[in-house]
C-alpha cells in the first residue's frame, strides 16, 4: 500500500479545508500538509453557496448585533463564546479573502458592499453577486496553489479514520483514478467534508454532500451535536431542489401565496414592508419562512401545480431586468434555463427544500473533537455558532474563520506529539482495505444501492420534515434500521478498480444510512420545538412549545455498534444572551426595544 | 396520466480493464420533460447498469463537473434537456480532447497543472495588512477582470479547442482566461511574471482564432478573448524587450 | 500496479466532425484566395521588369475568360475571409469600453463590415477615375 506521510490531513477541499490548509502553510511553511478531497477542490459544494457571507462592515453596526441576531436566531442553542469569537474574527477573515482577490460586489466608491438577509439587524452580508460561494471557493482554491507545503490528493476518498495510542493518526484513502488504497499518515487531521443534506430528497444539494466525515469521527467515538436541526430553505426549485438565493429576498423579492397575497405578515414577520426590512416578512429567518410555507399547504393556499406539486410564488418583477442581471446574475440564468421562467416577467414557484445540517461532529471552541488530534471544521462540525437554526450567510463565514483557527491548532498541535508507530498503522489501514474491498467484490446479495438509497431519502423527508410528530420519527427510525439490515445484502454492478463509482457511492450509502439514524434518534428524543425542530405532538401539544427547562441543551449521538446511536444531553453555554421569546417583525422590533430600556 | 415518453440514449462506453477501445451503447430511458441528460444518466446507473461512470454534484452549472459531448457538442450534462432531443436518438461521449478514464471520466490531470502553471493568485502590487482594510477598487478597475472570474473550471473550451486536441501543452483557453483575469486585476502586480508563459511554446501563439471556446463556454467567460488579447500582449512585450534597456519584463 | 489505461482518440478529420469546424477550415482556406491574388500581382511586377512585351503580354493574359473567371472567384474568396475575419474581430481585441460599458460584438462587427466596404468602394472610385 502506498503511504504518504503528512504532519496534518485535512479531508475535505472545500472552503473550509482549504482556508485551514492555507492557515497550516502560513503559520509554519516546514509542515506538510496532505489535503484530500473526493472531488476536484473547486467542485466542493461550497461552490453553489449564493447569498454571501457575514461579518460586520457598516459604521451603524456592530459586533453585539451580530451575535444577538445569531444568538437568537440559533433559538439559544449556540455556544454563546464561540459565537463571540465568531463574530469578531469575521471581517477580519472576509477581508482576507479581499485581498485574496474575492471579487466582492462593491459599492460607486469601490468598498466592499453589504447587503440585507434574513433574521440580520443591519446589512452585513458581503457578497459576490449571487456567486458568493464560488468566488470564495475559487480564490481559496487558487490561493492555495501559492503553497508547496499543501500537496493536494485530488479525487481520494476517504474511507477510514486511523486511531493509535487514543489518538488520531492519520486516514485511509481510495485513489479513485485507480481504485488502489493509500494511508496518509498524520499527527493530527482535520475534517472539513461538509453536510449530510443529502439524506433527504429534495435538497439544494450536490451529489458529493453525504456526510462522509460526520460518520467517519462518529464511528471512532466522537458526539455528532444538534444533528435533529436540519434546515429547510424556503425558496427552492420545485422537484429538483435548486436553491434560489434568500438574495433575492435581501434585494427586496416577495413570497406570496395563491391568491397573490404576502402570507408572511399572518405568521408574526408583519406589518406589512413595501420596501425590504431587516428582521421582517421575507427578511425573516429561514426555519419560520419554511414553516409558514407548511401552514399555507396546511390552509390550502398554494398554487397546485399539476408537475411540480404545492408551490408558492417568489415575485422579483418589481426589481427590473437591470437590477436582476447585475445582482442576481445566477438566478436570472437558472430560472430561464431550467424554468424556462424569465424572472423579470413571470413568479417563480418555489418551496421549502432541505437546504444545510446544523448539527455535525461535536468540537470545542478551538474545533478539537474528543479525539486527540482530531479537528473538524464547516458544515461537518458543530462548534456551536448555528444553535436550533442558522442565519443565511453566517456557514460561508463559519469556514473562513474556524478553517483559519483549526489551521493554526492543528500546527502548534503537531508540534508536541510523536511521531506514531507506522508499521502498526499500516496493519490497521491493511484490515481497512479487506473490510472495504470485500464490499465491492462481494457477489450473491440482492438489493441494488439505489433502492436503499431512495427509501432512506422518502423516510427521512416523511419524518424529519418541518414538522414531526413521535410516530413518523419512529417510522422513520424503524425504516433506517431495516435498510441498515439490508445494506448488507447489496451487490454491486461493478466489480472494476478504475474509477469504481458504484463502490464509492456504497461507501456513501453507508455513511449516509449512519447519519441518517443520529437525525432521526435525535430529533424522536427533543420533546420540544425549537429552531428548525418542530413538534405537533405530545400530551396537550406540549411539545410544540420550546421548553428551557429540559431541553436548553446539546443532544449528543453516539455510536453503538450494529445498534441505534445512544442519545445523551450536553450543557449550552450562556455568557450574555439569557433565552427570551423568539420574536421577529414588529414585534421583534418591540422586544429589542425593551431590552435597550432595560439595560440602561 | 399520459404515456411514458422514451428517449434512446447512447452512450460511449470505456472500461480500461476490459475494453480495447470506446464502444457504443444504447439504452431506452423513460423521462419526464424536466430531466436533464445528466439526470438521464443517472436514471441508467440507477436502474440499469450501476457501473455507468461519470463525474457530477452540484447540477447547478456551478460546479463544472458534468461537461460531455452530447451529439458531438461540448456542453454541462446538468443544464442540457432530454426534451431538446426527442423523439431523435441522444448521443453521449467523453469531452474531446482528454484522454477517457472509463466512460465519461476523462483524465484532467494536464488541465490541472496548466492552471496550476499560470500562478493564479494575487501577486499583491502593494501589500496591505488586514488593518488597513480592504483594497479600494473603482467600478472600472473591477469591470476590466469580473468577466474572466466567472470560470468553472467545467474546460468544455479545452474540449471545443481543436489545438487542445492537436498539442495537448497548449495551456489553453481556460487558464489562459484565468492568467488574464489576475493580470486585469489592478490588485495584482505580477502580470510580468506571467508574461514568459504566455509567450512560451505552450503559450498563446498556439491559438489560431477558431474560437468554439467561447462559444461553448457555458458562463459566457469569453476565453477565446482573453488568449487572443494576450497574442497582442506577448508582441508588444518582445519588442519592448529591445527598445527597453534592462531589457523589458521577463 | 494500477489498472489504469486511458484511451486517446485520434485527431484525423477532426475538423469534418462539427460544422462549426468546416465554417473555420473554409474561412482559413479562402486566405489562399487572397494569397493567390497577391502572387497574381507579383507575376506583373516580375513581367513589368522583363520588358514592355512581357508586360502587354501578361495585360491581354488578365483579359481571358478564364482570368476573369478566377478573378471573380478569388473576389468571392477574398469577401466571404474578410467578412469571417471580422466576426471574430470582437475576440481579438482589447474590450471598446464607450460610456463605461462594453461595446458589443456585433457592433464591432458591423463597423468594421461598413469601414471594409467603404474603402473598398473609395479605392474602386480612385482606381475607376484613374483609368478613365
Amino acid at each position: 500500500m502506498e503511504i504518504f506521510k503528512a504532519d496534518v490531513v485535512i479531508v475535505g477541499g472545500g472552503g473550509a479545508g482549504l482556508r485551514a490548509a492555507i492557515a497550516v502553510a502560513e503559520s509554519d511553511p516546514s509542515l506538510t500538509i496532505a489535503l484530500v478531497s473526493k472531488v476536484y477542490p473547486m467542485r466542493s459544494h461550497t461552490v453553489a453557496a449564493e447569498g454571501g457571507a457575514a461579518g460586520v462592515k457598516k459604521p451603524t453596526d456592530n459586533l453585539d448585533y451580530h451575535f444577538h441576531d445569531t444568538v437568537g436566531g440559533g433559538d439559544w442553542l449556540c455556544e454563546q463564546d464561540v459565537v463571540e469569537y465568531f463574530v469578531k474574527q469575521a471581517p477580519v477573515e472576509l477581508t482576507q479573502l479581499e485581498h485574496w482577490g474575492c471579487p466582492w460586489s462593491r459599492t460607486e466608491d469601490g468598498h466592499v458592499n453589504v447587503r440585507a438577509f434574513g433574521g440580520m439587524k443591519i446589512e452585513r452580508t458581503w457578497f459576490a453577486a449571487d456567486k458568493s460561494g464560488f468566488h470564495i471557493l475559487h480564490t481559496l482554491f487558487q490561493t492555495s496553489i501559492k503553497y508547496p507545503s499543501i500537496k493536494r490528493f485530488d479525487e481520494h476518498f476517504c474511507i477510514d479514520l486511523l486511531e493509535e495510542d487514543g489518538r488520531c493518526q492519520g486516514i485511509v484513502a481510495i485513489a479513485m483514478g485507480t481504485g488502489e488504497l493509500m494511508m496518509i499518515e498524520g499527527k493530527s487531521v482535520i475534517i472539513a467534508t461538509g453536510g449530510a443534506g443529502r439524506v433527504f430528497r429534495e435538497s439544494t444539494l450536490g451529489g458529493i454532500v453525504t456526510g462522509d466525515g460526520m460518520a467517519l469521527a462518529y464511528r471512532h467515538g466522537v458526539a455528532l451535536r444538534d444533528m435533529e436541526f436540519v434546515q429547510y430553505h424556503p425558496t427552492c426549485m420545485p422537484i429538483t431542489g435548486l436553491l434560489f438565493t434568500e438574495a433575492c429576498r435581501g434585494e427586496g423579492g416577495y413570497l406570496v401565496n395563491k391568491d397573490g397575497y404576502r402570507y408572511l405578515q399572518d405568521y408574526g414577520l408583519g406589518p406589512l414592508q413595501d420596501q425590504p426590512k431587516n428582521k421582517y416578512m421575507e427578511l425573516g429567518p429561514r426555519d419560520r419562512l419554511s414553516q409558514a410555507f407548511w401552514y399555507e399547504q396546511q390552509k390550502g393556499r398554494t398554487i397546485e401545480h399539476p408537475i411540480l406539486g404545492s408551490v408558492v410564488h417568489l415575485d422579483l418583477r418589481h426589481l427590473g431586468e437591470a437590477r436582476l442581471r447585475e445582482r442576481l446574475p445566477l438566478i436570472y440564468e437558472m430560472a430561464e434555463t431550467f424554468m424556462g421562467i424569465d424572472p423579470a416577467k413571470e413568479m417563480i414557484p418555489v418551496r421549502a427544500g432541505v437546504h444545510y445540517t446544523m448539527g455535525g461532529i461535536k468540537v470545542d471552541g478551538k474545533c478539537a473533537a474528543s479525539l486527540p488530534g482530531l479537528y473538524a471544521i464547516g458544515e461537518c462540525s458543530s462548534v456551536g455558532i448555528h444553535g436550533a437554526n442558522r442565519l443565511g450567510s453566517n456557514s460561508l463565514t463559519e469556514i473562513v474563520v474556524f478553517g483559519k483557527l483549526a489551521g493554526d491548532e492543528a500546527a502548534n498541535y503537531v508540534k508536541s506529539v510523536a511521531p506514531g508507530n507506522s508499521a502498526s498503522l499500516l496493519k490497521q489501514a491493511e484490515a481497512i482495505e479487506q473490510r472495504v474491498t470485500a464490499l465491492k467484490t462481494k457477489t450473491g446479495g440482492t438489493e441494488r444501492i439505489s433502492v436503499i438509497r431512495k427509501e432512506m431519502a422518502k423516510s427521512m423527508e416523511d419524518g424529519c420534515g418541518i414538522f414531526r410528530k413521535e410516530e413518523s420519527m419512529q417510522a422513520t427510525c424503524d425504516k433506517l434500521a431495516e435498510l441498515r439490515e439490508r445494506f448488507k445484502n447489496i451487490n454491486l454492478d461493478d466489480k472494476s478498480s478504475v474509477w469504481n463509482t458504484d463502490w464509492l457511492m456504497a461507501i456513501e450509502l453507508d455513511y449516509q444510512l449512519d447519519v441518517a439514524q443520529t437525525m432521526a434518534h435525535s430529533a424522536i428524543n427533543r420533546k420540544e420545538s425549537r429552531g428548525a425542530h418542530q413538534r405537533l405532538d405530545g400530551p396537550d401539544e406540549a411539545y410544540k412549545q420550546r421548553d428551557d427547562v429540559n431541553f436548553l441543551k446539546h443532544s449528543e449521538a453516539y455510536y453503538v455498534p450494529g445498534s441505534a446511536p445512544r442519545i445523551a444531553f450536553g450543557d449550552v453555554k450562556i455568557t450574555k444572551s439569557q433565552p427570551e421569546v423568539r420574536v421577529y417583525g414588529a414585534a421583534g422590533e418591540k422586544a429589542d426595544a425593551e431590552r435597550k430600556a432595560s439595560h440602561v | 396520466m399520459s404515456e411514458q415518453k422514451i428517449i434512446e440514449i447512447e452512450v460511449l462506453r470505456y472500461n480500461p480493464e476490459t475494453d480495447q477501445e470506446p464502444h457504443l451503447e444504447l439504452f431506452k430511458v423513460p423521462f419526464t420533460d424536466d430531466m436533464s441528460v445528466l439526470q438521464g444518466a443517472q436514471y441508467i446507473k440507477d436502474n440499469f447498469d450501476g457501473s455507468l461512470t461519470f463525474r457530477w454534484s452540484c447540477r447547478m452549472a456551478i460546479c463544472g463537473s458534468c461537461g460531455m459531448m452530447i451529439n458531438g457538442i461540448p456542453k454541462l450534462s446538468c443544464e442540457t434537456f432530454l426534451r431538446d432531443y426527442y423523439p431523435n436518438r441522444i448521443r453521449i461521449e467523453a469531452m474531446s480532447n482528454f484522454p477517457i478514464e472509463k466512460d465519461l471520466v476523462v483524465d484532467l490531470s494536464g488541465f490541472i497543472e496548466k492552471l496550476e502553471s499560470i500562478k493564479p493568485y494575487i501577486i499583491p502590487r502593494e501589500p496591505r495588512t488586514l488593518e488597513q482594510g480592504e483594497y479600494i477598487q473603482s467600478p472600472e478597475e473591477f469591470n476590466k477582470y469580473i468577466q474572466f472570474t466567472s470560470c468553472i473550471n467545467c474546460t468544455l473550451c479545452y474540449a471545443a479547442c481543436p489545438q487542445v486536441g492537436l498539442n495537448p501543452d497548449f495551456i489553453g483557453p481556460g487558464a489562459m482566461a484565468l492568467l488574464h483575469r489576475y493580470n486585469m486585476d489592478s490588485r495584482d502586480g505580477g502580470a510580468a511574471q506571467r508574461m514568459e508563459l504566455v509567450a512560451s511554446e505552450e503559450g498563446v501563439y498556439n491559438c489560431s482564432a477558431v474560437a468554439y471556446c467561447s462559444e461553448v463556454c457555458p458562463k459566457h467567460v469569453d476565453p477565446a478573448s482573453a488568449v487572443n488579447i494576450n497574442k497582442a500582449n506577448a508582441a508588444k512585450d518582445y519588442f519592448l524587450r529591445f527598445l527597453s534597456p534592462k531589457g523589458g519584463s521577463k | 500496479m494500477s489498472k489504469r489505461k486511458p484511451y486517446v482518440r485520434s485527431m484525423d478529420g477532426w475538423w469534418k466532425k462539427n460544422p462549426y469546424f468546416v465554417e473555420y477550415m473554409i474561412h482559413e482556406s479562402t486566405a489562399l484566395f487572397v494569397a493567390a491574388y497577391v502572387f497574381i500581382l507579383l507575376v506583373g511586377v516580375v513581367r513589368l521588369g522583363q520588358g514592355e512585351a512581357a508586360w502587354n503580354a501578361w495585360l491581354e493574359a488578365l483579359k481571358s475568360p478564364l482570368s476573369v473567371v478566377c478573378h471573380l472567384v478569388l473576389l468571392a474568396g477574398a469577401v466571404y475571409h474578410t467578412y469571417s475575419w471580422f466576426k471574430i474581430l470582437p475576440i481579438t481585441m482589447p474590450p471598446v469600453i464607450v460610456g463605461g460599458k462594453k461595446l458589443a460584438p456585433e457592433v464591432l462587427t458591423g463597423t468594421a463590415l461598413v469601414v471594409a466596404a467603404a474603402a473598398g468602394l473609395a479605392l474602386l472610385a480612385l482606381v475607376w477615375r484613374i483609368a478613365l
